[in-house]
């Protein structure tokens, strides 16, 4: 009686997850696009880039975004990098991001944007968002209201590429007013254990597939302080892992706080994106471990895409 | 999700329960209580943190004055049987007068507890308010305090067993870890039900082994309790904050279908949580207390009372109402009354007093505020009038020919007390007394059904599929509460149907929340409702 109690318990637990996998199936956007279905389309565009193509996987919030121009990085340096930044980004989601992105992509350098790392969780969601990584009937639940057949059919395609590479263009000048946001200190902010754990999980997922992760804290008078600075220089030297704060290296980035800030130095806009990138772009090619493809034709599409962005900036293109 | 690690969140259902069970399955008898307390007071730790503490103070506290009070109940015995019978009277009265000290002691202590942690930011408020209404150069500082999570609950039980310990209903429990589960067995102390001593005690304590036909059942009442929850409760959520929350945007006919959807929400809500508390003692062999009786099938407002929240009606009913209407001075005022008033209205004043204090305490239970204070003067004056209109009604109804045994005359009642229901829920619900106030003159004062045709109800967040399966579940829930009214389980159908039926059942429960459930990115999670007061 035992053993057939057990069995059809077994049973049971192997139809639930069947019935899982087959709703996450038919509930999974059919392409990575808005329309389909797809959260944050502009992270998601990474999809729908050409197989090992990207070489600067960017993860973070808004302030990745708005910071960081993969165009820039192409113009300057030829480097392929591709912005996963989402709003308001959770660990879990960026962990959820690298993962998609290695499906297709072998980036050699993985940038996480440093104030996800303090960004706080619940352990509900956090539960949830590893539940969905394996059943993303979990995350996609709520498509059953916009179902298409004739979706169904085509199956699932992630061909949309996104033209700015997950980069945000805003051109808005607000001055900041918080200049003397770095006040050196000896405290350090403290990091929630299930945040480290999910750093952790970022640095040796990253390890194990031969990229290099680097702590970027790019310019926030409103989000960064030297608390956070600390907490962060302790973290990368136990995950030993490069970090770098802007935030204090404003003599090399040359940041100009009434110009360079879309929202009173809560985000940086074109301009200060560009001065972000090009530091950054300095910096990588220093480290000689990126190559230039500009002028292969495999990348022509990274011309066309800069040259909307141009136009953008010029104001000839919305 | 919610914020608080409640029964619907992700490490309560995916790890604490599942653990616990498993945990309990393979030990023995002894070591299985020592898992239930310890996975209690987890959950306790994982929602309030460091404020177990109060709990823990609480029931050591009930321990100690259950114990005293016993002590001076033995001796008060001792006593009796060796004096002689002259003596008797005055031992009783001494001894009694002690118990009485003791018991006052015990209650003030937990009242006051509550009262300075829940209560004491709204007298201040309220005495500031007064000394500026006489224009008195004073003000009190409004204090501030994170309340533990149930406490209006589990003090509720810790009351309930030294109140029964003085009565002599029950002895006093030497058993410190039995009193401790009692008091913190983690499906109930959250939300209740509010059990008796005699009720779990010795349940929780017997730690029976888990049967197969207890974890089943126990398991289909849980997904039942999350579909209700989770589907319907969650998702008019959006509805609700949003016409509450300005309710001056919205005319009379959106606030009439708010305070209806907010009733229904309340419902599911509670309902749903004490069917996951209720399956998860089931899968552990105990049988808490029903709190709800299809309360929605109710033909009058006192009976209405009967079939919601059952065990805080029957608290207030043991400790509040009867030993003010059995009281001296009552009895007294009751005899007086019958003469003057007849044999029909004579019991009616003194029951009203008891029953107004019933409402005033109901009402501050709930929280503190003048809506709750409102709320519960509400339900007194439906209660109360309708005692005293019953001789009319039925004398109007006989000469009239109303038949009050017709089906219609039900359905009738029925209609009538759900919406007495839902006006009392909407002061309920609203920021504040004032607010209800407004709300229901826009009721009937400014009524129309403009906003169907400019789609109001899609503009909260949710779209025309989110009303439609709110719609489903709600036909689901009603079918099945109309067959427990006539008698039928559902549940006991269900085990008598084979394997794969059973198994379609389950599959049909988890998937319904998996895909309907109102969690994820479009909506914000709601923290289950009674968990607050």
């Amino acid at each position: 009686m035992k053993i057939k109690r057990t069995l059809r318990g077994v049973a049971f637990i192997a139809g639930l997850m069947i019935l899982l996998a087959v709703s996450s199936y038919l509930l999974v956007p059919r392409n990575n696009t808005a329309a389909a279905g797809m959260e944050a389309t502009s992270a998601n565009g990474i999809l729908g880039e050409k197989e090992n193509s990207i070489d600067i996987l960017v993860l973070g919030d808004s302030e990745s975004y708005f910071s960081i121009s993969p165009l820039q990085l192409w113009k300057e340096k030829g480097y392929t990098a591709y912005v996963c930044g989402t709003a308001g980004q959770h660990l879990t989601y960026s962990n959820t991001m690298l993962h998609r992105a290695f499906q297709k992509q072998k980036p050699k350098i993985v940038i996480l944007e440093t104030l996800a790392i303090y960004r706080k969780m619940s352990l509900s969601n956090v539960g949830l968002a590893e539940i969905a990584r394996y059943f993303p009937v979990f995350q996609y639940h709520n498509r059953w209201k916009s179902y298409d057949l004739k979706g169904f059919k085509n199956g699932v395609k992630y061909n949309w590429a996104e033209d700015y590479k997950g980069y945000f263009y805003s051109d808005q000048v607000t001055p900041a007013q918080n200049l003397e946001y770095m006040t050196p200190t000896e405290e350090s902010a403290k990091i929630a254990k299930t945040n480290r754990y999910f750093i952790q999980k970022i640095k040796d997922f990253c390890d194990e597939n031969g990229a290099e992760l680097i702590l970027l804290s790019t310019p926030s008078t409103q989000n960064w302080n030297y608390k956070s600075h600390n907490g962060i220089a302790i973290l990368a030297s136990e995950l030993s892992c490069e970090y770098i704060d802007l935030n204090l290296m404003n003599d090399t980035v040359g940041i100009n706080w009434s110009l360079d800030t879309r929202d009173s130095g809560d985000h940086l806009n074109y301009s200060g994106a560009n001065k972000v990138t090009h530091y950054l772009a300095e910096y990588l090619s220093g480290r000689g471990i990126l190559s230039d493809h500009r002028g292969d034709k495999n990348y022509a599409h990274w011309d066309e895409c800069l040259e909307k962005l141009n136009a953008k900036a010029k104001g000839t293109s919305n | 999700m919610p914020s608080i690690p409640s029964y619907f969140s992700v490490q309560f259902l995916a790890i604490l329960l599942p653990v616990t069970v498993t945990t309990y399955a393979f030990l023995p008898q002894k070591p299985r209580r020592i898992v239930l307390l310890l996975a209690s007071y987890a959950f306790f730790w994982a929602v309030s943190g460091k404020l177990l503490v109060y709990l823990l103070l609480s029931t050591l506290s009930i321990h100690h004055f259950g114990l005293w009070l016993a002590d001076n109940q033995n001796r008060c015995d001792q006593a009796l049987e060796q004096a002689q019978k002259e003596n008797r009277k005055g031992i009783k009265v001494l001894y009694q007068r002690q118990q009485r000290g003791i018991i006052a002691f015990a209650v003030i202590l937990h009242i006051g507890v509550l009262a300075v942690l829940k209560y004491s930011a709204f007298f201040a408020t309220n005495l500031n308010v007064g000394f500026n209404l006489l224009k008195l150069p004073a003000t009190v500082a409004i204090p501030s305090f994170v309340l533990p999570i149930g406490i209006s609950f589990y003090t509720m039980q810790a009351l309930s067993y030294v109140l029964d310990v003085y009565h002599r209903k029950i002895s006093a429990d030497r058993n410190l870890f039995r009193l401790a589960l009692y008091m913190s067995f983690f499906p109930q102390i959250m939300e209740g039900p509010i059990c008796r001593y005699t009720e779990t005690a010795e349940q929780l304590w017997s730690v029976p082994p888990i049967e197969y036909r207890n974890l089943t059942f126990g398991l289909q009442r849980i997904l039942f309790g999350i579909l209700k929850k989770m589907v319907v409760a969650d998702r008019l959520n959006l509805l609700i904050s949003n016409v509450f929350n300005s309710y001056q945007d919205y005319d009379g006919f959106v606030i009439a279908v708010a305070a209806v959807c907010y009733t229904i929400q309340l419902y599911m809500d509670f309902s749903g949580t004490m069917d996951v508390a209720l399956g998860i003692g089931q899968i552990f062999g105990v049988s808490l207390t029903e709190n709800f009786q299809r309360p929605f099938f109710s033909k009058t407002i006192p009976e209405f009372w009967k079939r919601w929240h059952i065990t805080l009606g029957a608290w207030f009913r043991d400790y509040i109402f009867y030993p003010i209407s059995l009281s001296k001075p009552m009895k007294y005022l009751s005899s007086k009354a019958r003469k003057r008033l007849g044999h029909n209205f004579g019991a009616l004043p003194a029951s009203a007093i008891a029953l107004f204090y019933v409402w005033l305490c109901n009402g501050l239970w709930h929280g503190a505020g003048w809506h709750f204070i409102f709320f519960g003067m509400y339900h007194f004056a439906l209660i109360l009038s309708g005692n005293i209109a019953e001789p009319f009604a039925a004398n109007i109804a006989h000469k009239l020919h109303i038949s009050r045994e017709h089906p219609l005359y039900h359905g009738f009642q029925i209609v009538r007390t759900a919406a007495l229901v839902c006006i009392g829920e909407m002061f309920f619900r609203a920021n504040g007394l004032r607010t209800g106030l407004a709300m229901l003159k826009k009721i009937f004062t400014d009524f129309t059904f403009n906003t169907i045709v400019e789609k109001t109800f899609f503009s909260f967040g949710a779209d025309l599929y989110d009303y439609i399966i709110v719609a489903i579940v709600l036909a689901v829930v009603f079918f099945i509460e109309l067959c427990q009214e006539k008698g039928v389980s559902i549940r006991e159908r269900i085990s008598t149907k084979p394997v794969a039926k059973r198994f379609a059942v389950y599959y049909a429960l988890i998937m319904a929340i998996v895909i309907f459930g109102a969690y994820g990115d479009n909506y914000v999670p709601v923290d289950p409702i009674y968990a607050s007061f």
